[in-house]
C-alpha cells in the first residue's frame, strides 16, 4: 500500500488510516501499531519541518517483509539528511539540560529493527523494518 | 482525536492521540496550569516526540516554582516510551493500575 502525502502535519490523521488498514490486510499483531505510527510519524515530520525547499509530496510505501512491515518513505527534490547519522540524546541529562528537541529520530533508532537511509538524485529515501516478533 | 480537560478532582486528563498535530492544542492548555499538575494518562492511547516536548517544557516551568507534573495511569506502550527518553528519571510517574 502506498500514498502520496501533502507536507502538512495534518496528513498525520490519513497516515495512521493507512497503518490501520495495512495491519488489517497483513495481519499484523497489534502491538507492533504504536512502534510504526511513531517511527512513522517522526520520520514523516522530520522531512516535514526540515525539508522545506519543495512542495513534492512526500510518498509513504507500506509493504510486507519476511519478518513483519516495511516501510518506506520518499521525499523528492530535497537535500541530504541522513536522519541514522544524528547525534544521540542525552537521555540521562538532568532535567535543567533537556530540551524538547531531537527525541523523535532517537526514539526511532530505539524502536525500529532495522533502518536504511538512501540519497539518489536529490531523493531521500529512508526503509524502516520492524519485526512481528 | 486527542481531547485534553480537567476533571473534578482536579488532575488533568488526556485522551486519544497526543501526536505532532494535536501538541499545539496539549500545549495551549497546559500553559494555562499553574502549581501542582497530575497528569492522568489512562485513555492516552500514543504519544510523539511533540507530545513529550509538551510535557518536558510545562514540567520544567512548572519546577521552576516549586511544583512539576505528576503522571499517572501510565500504560505500558506510553511508560516504554518514557522510560526511552529518559523520562522516568525526570518525571514522578505512576503505572496504571497501582
Amino acid at each position: 500500500m502506498q500514498r502520496k502525502c501533502k507536507r502538512d502535519i495534518n496528513e498525520l490523521k490519513n497516515i495512521v488510516k493507512m497503518t490501520e488498514s495495512v495491519f488489517q490486510e497483513m495481519g499484523l499483531p497489534a502491538g507492533l501499531r504504536n512502534v510504526v505510527d511513531l517511527a512513522t510519524e517522526e520520520l514523516f515530520v522530520n522531512m516535514v519541518t526540515y525539508n522545506t525547499e519543495t512542495n513534492e509530496d512526500i510518498l509513504i510505501e507500506m509493504v510486507p517483509h519476511a519478518v513483519g512491515l516495511e516501510v518506506r518513505l520518499t521525499d523528492y527534490d530535497v537535500e541530504r539528511f541522513d536522519p541514522t547519522e544524528v547525534v544521540p540524546v542525552d537521555v540521562d541529562a538532568p532535567l535543567e539540560e533537556r530540551t524538547p528537541g531531537g527525541l523523535g529520530l532517537y526514539l526511532v533508532m530505539k524502536m525500529v529493527d532495522s533502518i536504511h537511509y538512501e540519497y539518489r538524485n536529490r531523493q531521500s529515501k529512508i526503509t524502516f523494518i520492524v519485526d512481528r516478533k | 482525536m486527542f481531547e485534553i480537560l480537567l476533571a473534578e478532582d482536579g488532575s488533568i486528563v488526556m485522551e486519544g492521540r497526543l501526536d505532532a498535530a494535536q501538541a499545539v492544542k496539549a500545549q495551549a492548555f497546559l500553559d494555562n496550569v499553574a502549581g501542582r499538575c497530575v497528569l492522568d494518562l489512562g485513555k492516552l492511547e500514543y504519544i510523539s516526540s511533540a507530545g513529550l516536548g509538551v510535557l518536558l517544557k510545562t514540567h520544567k516551568r512548572l519546577m521552576g516554582t516549586g511544583n512539576g507534573i505528576k503522571l499517572t495511569n501510565v500504560g505500558h506502550h506510553i511508560h516504554d516510551i518514557f522510560r526511552y527518553s529518559g523520562f522516568d528519571k525526570l518525571f514522578e510517574i505512576v503505572p496504571a493500575g497501582h
